[in-house]
């Protein structure tokens, strides 16, 4: 076994301190002339974590991924993975990960398993029994046994994917960088790829996962980030995340029985409230606040003695969130 | 995770890249018609020459001689040829499928990853080689070629398929679309057999040892009929082997030494495009001993010819027929090999300085690093560093190359009483200075796109319009003269021209051709000077704003720390 001693490492690792994180990424700024890909992000992901990034198409996801397996010089910026600083160790910070790519290429003159022990064999997962033993576990892992000798190009779009996921987990890296990795699958190879994700995570191993469907991600990820046009816009646990987007907005519709007028201008009145429209019996309106707040004034509304006959809540969902994110950064 | 281990680049068999090309390309069902087409067609040569030769009464021996060449043919279309294609195409293939991603993260030493592709891409075409060798054996066997003969032949075969495949690997790897790499190792390879032996007819002799053909020719009589060989004998004692400086050499140990050069350095090229994707081919040392090696080679093969006379063109294009007892070569041909050296130390460099200059992005990525490293200054021999240096240098050894290259034909025995002053050395550095160092501060400073644009209006157009203008009337010679001095590609045939004392130019340039020679050449100069301090600001001015910036993360982390 060789293992590189000119190890560059975290300095967090260095010390006694905490251990590293699995992937810890400072300031990183890509720059294609003068176009930003991504701009500062500043990043921390603990082992053991599904993790997960989400953007629009353009956010920078792809060149962070790239980056990240040491694919791509940064124009500047720092990466440790497992506390090795990827651009001075490359050798080592490329053995502890498993990429898949957005896409998920594969040789077409290839069979499934000719590809998978290609890499088996490259990764030096010994002998030829036990690489095609590990071949035949990881394609378990991905449902796809009964397509081993199959060519790599009779794969539809979403077997091609869980082919390359089960390469990705062939020589079992401790850090998993996918990207776009649910895009293609059906619901129930969804459901089997977020099973497979946490029980790796469950491993020790970190995954670092990619999509512009937040839908999907958070319901993949223990935690996750957005970027938007190279930047990071917030990032934690899902609720976390809606309320660093300020999904504090929500729009409320009162019906009450009678001053429908009345009720409006003392609503209006209200710091928290905007863009106000009455319907008939309903005053229709937005408001910016917590649940306590939404609580205070609809006390405040029955005490001023309006008579309220329902009241409704209607949260934007995290994909209208992302939208709206999306739109907002695209104005000058 | 135990950590695998690497593979080592000398097991080929081992090596997975290889393998999984043995499993791609070696399939029975496609390698089953190739090998079944060459057998097919190995066999009817074989018949073929063999039938003609009962025919025409000839001995056994030479009837199996006659089908030596054909073979060789044939090896050298599926090698050469074909080999070189699958090279460059499936290198493009890779990265055009996206999977090359997948070989640059595998935990393979950038050497086995190279051989793994050099032997791997082309197996079948090895496979179909190999099936024809039988039929060559025959008929060696029964033809009584010496063994003396067709094995320096075939180890060059060897060299040469090498030598190409890894031009064809080059390119692929550099070359980005997949039909532009197949065309481009092709032409490189059509090239290789057509201009390049042509250019050993102008004194650059040493470009024909990167062919077969030196070894070809020097076993054409062993492997001819015994009656045909004998002429081609008596015709080869003229030049009957390779020479280096004072020392002989057989072309097969001379073609495979240079050959071995050029593969060392596409090998270090492969290597660091594994390691980094993003490096340049060569780093600047070695492209700097690289240059200077070439005009060692150059030297060392072109000045022992001299005396002889066989250096010089009207010489070597009659090789093959009887040279006239009182021939002497012509005084236009020296001045235009001296140009002719010129021009391709100059282009050479130009090729070197595109492959070791930084690009604007590059310097600035390489001053981020040294900042990050806590450095002021970049490793002189870094990918990011000024290459302005290692131009001057290989400026100069061109200059020494080409000015010892005209001395020596010029002051030999054929042209008394001529001498080349060393003075003359002093405007060829400035002419190779002007050309080397005003590309390379521009392409430094503004780009490799910019860079472009220049060489087109500034290099060929003029010679473009100058030649057209020339032919219209003899009237306009001296504007066209004027006119193609701008290029400073056409600066080292106007300094051989005006500089020689055994230059005799046309009347009508005579005047002109001087005078656009200095002119050129000082404000070449000039140009080339103020483009260098430009660079040198440009470059104190990044490193001061990248070094001092407080704005980025770098800078953020020193101030937390």
């Amino acid at each position: 076994m060789r293992v590189s001693h000119n190890r560059m490492t975290n300095p967090i690792q260095a010390g006694n301190g905490p251990p590293a994180p699995a992937i810890d990424i400072r300031y990183l700024r890509v720059d294609y002339g003068d176009f930003v890909a991504v701009d500062e992000l500043t990043l921390t992901v603990p082992a053991g974590e599904v993790f997960g990034l989400v953007g629009p198409n353009g956010a920078g996801k792809t060149s962070t991924f790239r980056v990240l397996t040491t694919l791509m010089e940064p124009t500047y910026g720092e990466v440790f993975l497992d506390g090795v600083d990827a651009f001075e160790d490359i050798e080592s910070a490329r053995r502890i990960i498993g990429y898949m790519p957005d896409l998920a290429p594969v040789p077409t003159d290839l069979k499934v398993w000719e590809f998978l022990d290609f890499h088996a064999a490259a990764y030096g997962l010994g002998h030829r029994k036990q690489r095609l033993d590990r071949v035949a576990e990881c394609l378990a892992e991905v449902a796809l046994s009964d397509q081993r000798d199959k060519w790599c190009k009779e794969l539809s779009r979403g077997q091609t994917q869980r082919v390359v996921l089960a390469k990705t987990l062939l020589h079992r890296p401790r850090v998993l960088i996918l990207d776009e990795p649910a895009s293609g699958l059906d619901p129930l190879a969804r459901r089997d790829l977020r099973h497979t994700l946490r029980k790796l995570a469950a491993t020790g191993a970190t995954v670092f996962v990619s999509s512009h469907i937040l839908s999907e991600l958070a319901e993949m990820c223990s935690s996750l980030c957005v970027m938007n046009r190279g930047r990071l816009l917030a990032s934690g646990t899902v609720d976390q995340v809606r309320e660093q987007l300020g999904s504090t907005e929500r729009v409320l519709t009162a019906t009450l029985l009678a001053r429908h007028a009345e009720a409006g201008e003392w609503l209006s009145a209200q710091p928290a409230v905007h863009e106000l429209r009455i319907a008939g019996q309903q005053v229709i309106f937005g408001f910016k606040g917590n649940d306590e707040a939404q609580a205070d004034l609809m006390d405040g509304l029955i005490r001023s003695g309006f008579r309220l006959r329902a009241f409704e809540e209607k949260r934007s969902s995290f994909e209208d969130l992302l939208v709206e994110v999306a739109e907002t950064n695209r104005r000058p | 995770m135990s950590l695998p281990i690497p593979h080592s680049p000398w097991k080929l068999w081992g090596n997975p890249i290889f393998r999984r090309y043995c499993r791609s390309r070696l399939r029975l069902r496609s390698l089953g018609v190739a090998l079944l087409l060459m057998v097919l067609i190995a066999g009817f040569i074989v018949g073929l020459v063999s039938s003609i030769g009962v025919r025409s009464h000839q001995s056994p021996m030479d009837a199996a001689r006659t089908g030596v060449i054909p073979l060789l043919v044939l090896q050298g279309i599926v090698l050469f040829v074909l080999g070189t294609a699958q090279v460059a195409g499936g290198m493009t293939a890779e990265r055009d499928e996206g999977v090359i991603d997948y070989q640059r993260l595998i935990p393979m030493t950038p050497l086995a990853k190279v051989l793994g592709y050099l032997f791997g891409l082309p197996i079948r075409e090895y496979a179909m080689f190999f099936v024809t060798l039988p039929f060559t054996a025959w008929s060696l066997w029964r033809g009584e070629v010496a063994l003396s003969v067709w094995l320096p032949l075939y180890a060059v075969v060897l060299s040469s398929a090498l030598l190409y495949h890894f031009t064809g690997l080059v390119t692929g790897t550099v070359v980005r679309n997949r039909r532009w790499a197949f065309l481009i190792s092709i032409g490189l390879v059509f090239c290789l057999y057509t201009v390049i032996p042509q250019m050993a007819k102008f004194g650059l002799v040493f470009f024909k040892y990167l062919t077969i053909t030196p070894v070809f020719e020097e076993s054409l009589p062993g492997l001819l009929p015994k009656s045909a060989g004998a002429l081609m004998q008596t015709v080869q004692r003229l030049a009957p082997t390779a020479k280096f400086f004072n020392l002989d050499f057989s072309e097969a140990v001379f073609t495979v030494f240079s050959q071995g050069g050029l593969i060392l350095t596409f090998i270090i090229m492969l290597c660091r495009k594994w390691r980094w994707s993003e490096s340049h081919l060569l780093g600047k040392l070695w492209a700097t001993g690289f240059f200077i090696w070439i005009q060692i080679l150059l030297l060392g093969n072109a000045l022992p010819l001299i005396d002889p006379g066989n250096l010089f063109p009207s010489r070597a294009f009659s090789r093959m027929v009887q040279v006239l007892p009182d021939w002497a070569p012509n005084p236009a041909e020296a001045v235009a090999m001296s140009g002719i050296y010129g021009v391709v130390t100059l282009l050479l460099i130009c090729v070197l300085a595109f492959i070791i200059t930084p690009s604007p992005d590059h310097q600035l990525r390489g001053w981020r690093r040294a900042r990050k490293q806590g450095e002021t200054t970049l490793p002189r021999r870094a990918d990011a560093a000024t290459a302005f240096w290692f131009v001057v240098v290989m400026a100069l050894a061109g200059a020494v190359g080409w000015f010892l290259f005209t001395r020596a034909i010029v002051e030999s025995r054929w042209f008394p009483g001529h001498l080349v002053p060393l003075r003359v050395l002093g405007f060829f550095a400035a002419v190779m200075l002007a050309g080397g160092v005003g590309l390379q501060t521009l392409l430094e400073a503004k780009g490799a796109r910019f860079v472009g644009m220049t060489a087109i209006f500034v290099g060929v157009v003029p010679i473009m319009a100058g030649t057209v203008l020339g032919t219209i009337s003899n009237r306009l010679i001296p504007l066209a003269s004027w006119l193609v001095g701008i290029s400073p590609v056409s600066l080292p045939v106007y300094a051989s021209g005006t500089l020689l004392s055994l230059a005799e130019l046309p009347e009508q340039a005579a005047r002109a051709v001087p005078r656009a020679f200095h002119f050129w050449l000082f404000v070449a100069v000039l140009v080339a000077g103020w483009l260098a301090v430009r660079l040198w600001a440009v470059r104190q001015a990044m490193a001061r704003t990248i070094l001092t910036a407080r704005a980025d993360g770098a800078s953020h982390q020193r101030d937390r720390s």
